[in-house]
């Protein structure tokens, strides 16, 4: 029986770490830096090209061409530049 | 045709044409590596799964690490809230890495690389956060787009850029996997096509960086399918903890 004891506190240790693991969780992405580096190419591209989409359905809604175009394309850029260093900012408090 | 680096991204029928209310529901050879990698996840978790010893044979190692390493990811970035979501986390993680890894056995077809199956499954994951986001918070959860500590004068052009943050999601998740499998086949079959051109004399070296460019593919294919994981959980989180 010593056996199957002993596998039951080792099964007890292991749930408790998964337990205590799940509850340390913290909410930041624990992304490999590989992983961030293709996050953030790609997040920068995405943020302007959606920025310009919406100025563009904008501009064939109300008629306004090329004023939303040209304005939506610079929040897009800002809303990038943003998410870029959002993104750094975290990456650095992890270290 | 042959030496052509886009040939091996062409869709063709395979089998009879079908066609229901005018829409084309052939069979094609993307259906069939779908249903290949779908077969082979099942095959390796069946076999994984069928006997339980304590000390595991390979496959029920590998289902192990699988089942290890998603379960750590949800909980490391969603919290203990994100438990109940884990099939579906399991299983996109491994159907994209699945699709990703039989792209690169030679005349296979790389599912990934087409944008619209990786914008299906991008927009899927946008909707259904977006739908548990509300489904849990009401409209609690466009305090979303209006950060703490914003000057009331930022206010509006703020709510616009994270508007706009919060709806580019789905592009670049959907860019990012298309793009790298894409761009890491093509290159492939532009080096294979330098070997061949450049003969016994000079294909040396193109072979070389053919070599190296397939592990640097094995390990883009893997890592692709873990980012776009990782951040179906860190959207999941936004989700569930909402914390501006």
């Amino acid at each position: 029986m010593a056996n199957l004891n002993d596998f039951k506190t080792r099964l007890k240790i292991a749930k408790e770490k998964l337990k205590s693991s799940y509850e340390n969780a913290d909410n930041k992405g624990n992304t490999s830096s590989m992983g961030s580096a293709f996050k953030l190419s790609t997040d920068l591209v995405a943020h302007v090209a959606v920025g310009t989409i919406i100025g563009f359905i904008f501009d064939s809604w109300f008629d306004t061409k090329p004023w939303l175009i040209i304005i939506f394309f610079f929040l897009g850029s800002i809303s990038g530049i943003l998410n870029v260093i959002k993104t750094a900012k975290q990456m650095q408090e992890k270290d | 045709m042959a030496t052509n680096p886009m040939h091996q991204f062409q869709v063709h029928r395979i089998g009879p044409e079908i066609n229901i209310a005018g829409i084309d529901l052939s069979f094609t050879n993307a259906s069939l590596f779908m249903l290949l990698s779908a077969a082979a996840i099942c095959g390796v978790l069946f076999l994984g799964t069928k006997q339980k010893k304590i000390i595991p044979d390979k496959f029920q190692l590998i289902s192990e690490i699988f089942y290890n390493f998603i379960a750590k990811m949800i909980s490391d970035t969603a919290g203990s809230k994100a438990k109940p979501y884990f099939p579906f986390i399991f299983s996109l993680f491994m159907f994209v890495l699945f699709c990703n890894m039989l792209g690169m056995l030679p005349y296979s077809f790389t599912v990934t690389s087409h944008i619209i199956v990786t914008l299906l499954m991008a927009m899927f994951i946008f909707i259904a956060v977006t739908v548990i986001g509300f489904a849990k918070h009401g409209f609690g959860y466009l305090k979303l787009f209006v950060p703490n500590g914003v000057p009331v004068v930022l206010m509006p052009l703020i709510t616009v850029i994270e508007i706009i943050s919060y709806l580019s999601r789905p592009v670049s998740l959907s860019v990012r996997l298309f793009a790298n499998m894409m761009a890491g086949h093509t290159m492939l079959k532009v080096f294979g096509g330098f070997v061949i051109s450049l003969g016994v004399l000079g294909g040396w070296l193109p072979l070389g960086f053919s070599v190296a460019l397939t592990g640097l593919e094995i390990l883009v294919a893997f890592l692709q399918a873990y980012v776009f994981a990782i951040l179906t959980c860190i959207y999941l989180n936004d989700a569930l903890n909402l914390h501006h």
